[in-house]
């Protein structure tokens, strides 16, 4: 194996690189002359914020999307790819965010697939493929259950999957496409070991990334992309986050300036809440939980150890088996997501995707859904239009989103913008409580800073907020009061200014503060 | 008496069986062939005038066979190339065969409706000396014809073939996941156009035991939807081979039931529904029954 990757990589200086790189879309110029080479057996991020020009450069590189003008560098010289599959037998091979594996598969079967051993008459030879999969995992040091279904593994095991598929598919350079987006603490910390693993062992990684923390953590070159140019790109050691974070976005990020909050009536008050599924597992258990008007509380916590469960037992998603919870003082246990949205719940779904927005429909459509019934859109049945396109326009510039027109698919939108406008939605009328899950997932630096102050300003005009975030510096910039859940339960509740980063993971690993 | 109903369950299971397994592929690979029926049809004209014609059930089995194939060829370029809706193209597949197969008779054989061709060679029927004889057993395994034994060693076979050999793993990935197969280097559509093929040949041998095996005639009405019965078969199995054997069974034995009640006073229109009414009642149950299980969240 050692022998073959050198055997392509040759003596070459630049494993993987572009020249010059342009490519045009009408008079967006979304790559101008991009410049990078990653060196054999190194980790080269490449770094940006969104509608950088990173995807359409990652496109060009795996030979999806042709450049108008320049050139990439594979092995120090100049190629032409003409598709995902010439890449590949170049030895380019790519994760994307979105994981292309069959859900209905098993692990297994995902990694053979297409690329089978078989004996004769076309038998699957399953001995031969499990150890090839067995062998792949044991070098990478990791542990897969391949006979798992995909749909039944979690996201990092899948992801783990779609890396060891590029080595088993003999890829030595890894194109990895904003790889710990989806991926808890605990998992961001193993894939980077891997990563550094598998480049110790002779393979080129670019990584593509908004979190400067991890890219300074295990980048040996950075690149850094603005608005489709190259601003630098040299050795990891010769730079820090705080330049990085400049380069990334032009100008000093202004940090948000936490005020603090007033005294407010109690606007979400939970009391010895608990949940047994289905199955007779205890998901919560004793869970008393309150936030005031003016206030924002952060619950933080490993992924899974019931924050989902939580936030759907608040909104009503799902029911509960004992406890209570109760909105502005009225008990809201037995209502439905619309009666306590009546009563000024507002909930800003993590899944922007699928629960959060309708990509497929109009922002003006997104804006206004839930808004409908009001007396001001809706005439004998009918939708008024022209006040509702005339209330979105005015909701879209409020909150900032850069759009074309308010008439295009959501989906237009970036992601940090596709989140302004559901937060757009969600505190139109009002609403006395904010449920806010994971605000800023999958959005770029400066996304983040718009969308913080968003939800301060909402907090200093008397809103209530319930931040559930796996971001534990969104957690300490944002939160008044942070509550720690570790299996289904509160392990402790700091206030700000007592709460520092080592005690928040204490009690997350479920130890005392 | 129960001999009887077991033998006339297994006789009215095969077309289901067949067409089921076809369409179970078919689906398998990511498509819902709605229009089985219409090569079934198609299957069982072709088997019946080469059978007349030429003599040689085999060669009537592969002409049935080639017909149903070729009608899955055509609709499953509609679907795959031309991006039409699966459900709309299948049923217009049925809804044009029937009208093509009354006008083939009119207007090549001058009848309406029901085709009868003398000296038809009629598919042979495997009796088991001593078996035969013995109570239930011999019901089960003698006096079947060779399309019965064919259907049910495909039942393994199509199991086996799913599970472990490249096509059948590939054809899974298809149906289940065109992104990521297609980001691999596979052509999901032409994988996807195989299987209606094979669907379409199953349906057309299931036509051809109706006309050459069970009856001897063509009618432009021979089967009374049974391709769409076998929907329902391998919904029932959630498109695994055993399970949907078992749901063609079940289909099947209401199918005989059906006959044998006509006999004893019922009123034959209403008896003739009670196939077409069980298939609903028990899709509703399966549907019931997993909203069930699923309840917990809601």
């Amino acid at each position: 194996m050692t022998q073959s990757l050198a055997l392509k990589a040759g003596e070459a200086r630049v494993r993987l690189g572009a020249r010059g790189i342009t490519r045009r879309f009408g008079a967006l110029t979304a790559n101008d002359q991009i410049d990078f080479s990653a060196r054999p057996g190194t980790i080269h991020a490449i770094v940006g914020g969104n509608g950088a020009g990173k995807s359409t450069l990652m496109r060009i590189l795996q030979g999806m999307d042709q450049p108008d003008e320049g050139s990439i560098i594979v092995n120090d010289s100049a190629v032409t790819l003409s598709g995902p599959a010439e890449a590949f037998r170049l030895g380019i091979g790519m994760v994307h965010q979105e994981f292309m594996l069959v859900n209905q598969l098993t692990m297994l079967e995902n990694l053979i697939l297409a690329r089978e051993p078989v004996s004769s008459l076309g038998v699957i030879d399953r001995a031969a493929a499990l150890k090839a999969g067995q062998d792949l995992a044991e070098r990478a040091g990791v542990t897969l259950n391949w006979h798992q279904r995909v749909q039944d593994a979690p996201v990092h095991a899948r992801q783990i999957l779609e890396i060891l598929r590029l080595l088993y598919r003999g890829a030595d350079v890894l194109i990895l496409d904003e790889p710990t987006a989806v991926l808890a603490p605990q998992q961001i910390r193993d894939l980077l070991v891997l990563l550094q693993r598998l480049r110790d062992d002779g393979r080129t990684i670019l990584f593509i990334s908004h979190k400067l923390g991890e890219v300074m953590a295990i980048s040996d070159d950075i690149t850094v992309i603005r608005t489709g140019r190259v601003i630098t790109s040299g050795p990891a050691d010769e730079t820090s986050k705080a330049q990085l974070a400049v380069q990334m976005t032009g100008e000093m990020v202004r940090a948000v300036t936490p005020r603090r909050a007033r005294e407010g009536d109690t606007v979400l008050s939970i009391t010895g809440l608990g949940l047994t599924d289905g199955r007779g597992i205890r998901r919560l258990s004793g869970i008393d939980l309150s936030v005031a008007a003016g206030e924002i509380v952060a619950l933080a916590g490993i992924s899974g150890n019931g924050q989902d469960e939580l936030v759907e037992a608040i909104t009503g998603l799902s029911s509960i088996s004992e406890g209570n919870v109760a909105l502005r003082y009225h008990d809201v246990t037995g209502m439905s997501l619309h009666q306590r949205r009546a009563l000024g719940l507002a909930y800003l779904s993590p899944d922007r995707a699928h629960e959060g927005l309708c990509l497929e429909a109009s922002i003006t459509d997104n804006v206004i859904a839930g808004h409908h019934r009001r007396a001001e859109f809706l005439a004998s049945g009918l939708l008024r239009l022209k006040a509702i396109r005339a209330h979105a326009e005015a909701q879209l510039d409020r909150f900032g989103v850069r759009r074309d027109s308010a008439a295009l698919p959501v989906s237009s939108l970036s992601g940090g913008n596709q989140q302004r406008v559901a937060i757009a939605r969600e505190l139109d009328g009002s609403p006395a409580l904010l449920i806010a899950c994971q605000p800023t997932r999958g959005v770029d630096i400066h996304g983040i800073a718009a969308i913080h102050q968003c939800l301060l300003e909402y907090r200093d005009a008397g809103g209530a907020v319930l931040l559930v975030s796996e971001e534990l510096e969104e957690i300490m910039t944002l939160a008044d009061r942070i509550t720690v859940l570790f299996n289904g339960a509160v392990r402790g509740t700091l206030r700000r200014g007592e709460a520092d980063v080592e005690s928040i993971g204490r009690l997350m690993l479920g130890e005392d503060a | 008496m129960l001999d009887n109903l077991i033998h006339a369950a297994l006789i009215m299971t095969t077309p289901i069986l067949l067409a089921a397994l076809g369409g179970l592929i078919n689906r398998t690979g990511g498509i819902v062939n709605i229009g089985l029926d219409s090569m079934m049809l198609f299957g069982a004209m072709t088997a019946l005038i080469v059978a007349a014609d030429n003599g040689s059930w085999l060669l009537a089995l592969a002409v049935a066979g080639g017909t149903g194939a070729f009608i899955g060829g055509l609709m499953s370029l509609v679907i795959t190339r031309l991006k039409a809706n699966e459900i709309i193209v299948g049923l217009g597949f049925s809804i044009v065969a029937t009208g093509l197969a009354r006008f083939i008779l009119k207007s090549t054989y001058g009848v309406s409706g029901t085709l009868r061709l003398p000296d038809v060679t009629r598919l042979p029927v495997i009796d088991i000396p001593g078996v035969a004889d013995v109570p239930v057993l011999g019901a089960m395994l003698s006096g079947h014809n060779v399309l019965t034994w064919f259907a049910w060693g495909m039942v393994p076979a199509a199991a086996w073939f799913l599970v472990r050999t490249r096509a059948g793993l590939r054809l899974r990935a298809t149906g289940a996941g065109e992104k990521a197969a297609r980001s691999l280097g596979l052509r999901p559509l032409a994988i996807r156009d195989a299987s209606t093929l094979f669907a379409g040949f199953m349906a057309g041998l299931a036509g051809a035991y109706l006309s050459i095996g069970l009856v001897g005639i063509f009618n432009e009405g021979i089967t009374a939807g049974r391709g769409f019965i076998a929907l329902a078969a391998f919904y029932f199995g959630r498109n695994h081979p055993v399970m949907t054997a078992l749901g063609a069974l079940l289909f099947g034995f209401f199918d005989a039931l059906q006959i044998r009640l006509q006999g004893r006073g019922f009123p034959p229109e209403l008896v003739q529904t009670l196939p077409y009414v069980m298939v609903i009642v028990i899709l509703a149950m399966l549907a019931w029954s997993a909203k069930k299980r699923n309840g917990a969240r809601t």
